[in-house]
């Protein structure tokens, strides 16, 4: 469950980047954050992975007050989460398996365990066969897939994928959008921030619009505009 | 990440230095040159104090009588010197002792050129004052002065004067020097070390979202800063002994008054004192650089 309560978040600089946005997601939920750049989608996302804290309201995941949380707890706190970057952000120097794997072992899971998950989190995105192929001998969209095993590698609740079809072809688009979906399913929430009204559409999902740093749309069923 | 093995921080501590090479070089020459210039200057005054020690310069007057004095005005004269304040200790030399003395001085070869004078003793008898208090040092001479059946006293506060001043300007110097190294010496190693994270920025922010904690993130840089500190304190250490022996050799031939604290006697100290020094060194300069990275 994500809960945004009043929240206003203003830079130093001056900046009012979100003045009051009042949302709610449930658990399971499949939703879309569409608008313009600068509308504030970025901050939100920077409020939900504990980067920056609100200036005033509150931002609860899963039952932890972010703004309350402390320090050494914000690592924890994340490992809750499976963040998917538009550029990927694998590393080029590790095989499919080791940048899955990478995930786990920064977390302290025993190798055993890895050994056991990776290939099945390989399987799940369809790159089984690919495991020990480096990322510059993969097309954008298996590179994607690579990094969508490894948002999921540490089973987190909920998935932040931020812009994930901007650096791949319409075709892989689909495919990627056909994962989160099938994720979805499997009981994560998933939040995917776009600006891709034909995907949005396509998938008459929840939909939520930022404009001007607050929720201007908010409804079920697609319709960017 | 107590799973984690520690090659993998090791490794990354390796690929790091070896990334950035002329910057890992230049981090090791100048720490390295801080540790000698650090042990050259602490071997300084170590062997300045022990000098200062032997010769009992600061506190230590030597009072000869007249030749011809009789047993009664010897004690005469020691009880009027035991009398004066902030008189230490008295011991009576006899003028037999301080001949065994000049004897063992010059050698076995030339004793019986000494000892032809054992029956007509040119030496006089003479008292050996220690512990004086420092403050009344010039009351102490003095009051010898009034005492009659002295013919001269002897004290070196000129020469322990010259030490103490050499080794107060050689103190100040040399801590300044130092100072300005050792911070030079954390720059260099922020700069190298920055080198490396800036190398690894976007994997750093990957495993900051993955979930990776501070340490985690900080510890391969940690340990790179580390390895720059025990290189260069270990190429120190070496070199510190070569240039260490060979001072000591030379001045031991030209100079053999001077007692020179012997190698193997700070060997262990001197190796121990540069690994803490160059490591602390570079954990603290890496440790800087890599704080902006491991906040979140």
């Amino acid at each position: 469950m994500i809960d945004f309560t009043n929240v206003i978040k203003a830079y130093p600089n001056g900046t009012v980047a979100l003045n009051g946005v009042n949302l709610h997601i449930d658990d399971g939920e499949f939703v879309f954050v569409v608008g313009a750049t600068g509308a504030g989608k970025t901050t939100l996302m920077k409020l939900l992975l504990r980067e920056e804290k609100a200036t005033s309201g509150t931002v609860v995941v899963d039952n932890t007050d972010l703004s309350k949380l402390s320090y050494l707890r914000v690592p924890h706190y994340r490992r809750k989460l499976g963040i998917v970057f538009q550029d990927f952000r694998l590393f080029p120097k590790k095989t499919v398996y080791e940048n899955v794997a990478f995930a786990m072992q920064v977390v302290g899971v025993p190798n055993k365990k890895i050994k056991k998950r990776v290939p099945a989190l390989l399987n799940t995105v369809s790159l089984g066969d690919k495991s020990n192929c480096f990322p510059n001998e993969l097309s954008g969209g298996e590179q994607q897939r690579v990094a969508l095993a490894r948002a999921l590698a540490n089973n987190p609740k909920i998935i932040i994928a931020d812009e994930p079809t901007g650096n791949i072809d319409p075709k892989m688009s689909l495919e990627i959008m056909n994962l989160l979906v099938k994720i979805n399913k499997l009981g994560k929430t998933v939040l995917v921030v776009t600006h891709e009204k034909n995907l949005v559409d396509y998938y008459q999902q929840r939909v939520i619009m930022i404009d001007g740093g607050v929720v201007s749309d908010d409804r079920v069923g697609g319709m960017f505009e | 990440m107590k799973q984690y093995k520690f090659s993998y921080f090791f490794g990354q501590a390796v690929r790091g230095l070896w990334r950035n090479g002329v910057m890992s070089f230049a981090s090791i020459a100048v720490l390295m040159s801080c540790l000698i210039v650090l042990g050259s200057f602490t071997m300084l005054v170590a062997n300045i104090n022990v000098n200062l020690d032997e010769l009992g310069l600061q506190n230590e007057i030597m009072v000869f009588v007249e030749p011809d004095l009789t047993d009664d005005e010897l004690l005469r004269v020691e009880q009027m010197i035991r009398n004066i304040s902030y008189v230490g200790e008295v011991r009576h030399i006899t003028k037999d002792e301080a001949l065994d003395y000049m004897i063992e001085q010059v050698g076995e070869e030339n004793r019986d050129l000494y000892e032809a004078y054992r029956d007509d003793n040119p030496l006089s008898d003479s008292f050996e004052i220690t512990n004086i208090d420092g403050a009344h040092y010039t009351d102490v001479t003095y009051s010898l002065s009034q005492i009659e059946g002295i013919r001269k006293t002897r004290d070196q506060r000129a020469l322990a004067n010259m030490m103490q001043s050499l080794k107060n300007g050689v103190t100040l110097i040399f801590s300044w020097f130092l100072v300005i190294l050792f911070v030079v010496s954390v720059f260099v190693i922020i700069n190298t070390v920055k080198l490396s994270v800036y190398s690894r920025k976007n994997e750093i922010v990957v495993m900051r979202y993955i979930g990776a904690t501070g340490l985690f993130i900080a510890l391969p840089f940690i340990i790179e800063g580390a390895m720059i500190g025990l290189v260069s304190s270990m190429i120190a250490y070496l070199l510190e002994n070569v240039l260490y022996g060979y001072i000591q050799s030379s001045v031991s031939d030209i100079v053999s008054i001077i007692h020179i604290i012997p190698l193997s006697d700070v060997r262990l100290t001197m190796f121990f004192g540069f690994a803490a020094v160059g490591i602390l060194t570079g954990v603290i300069g890496s440790a800087i650089s890599i704080s902006k990275y491991t906040r979140n």
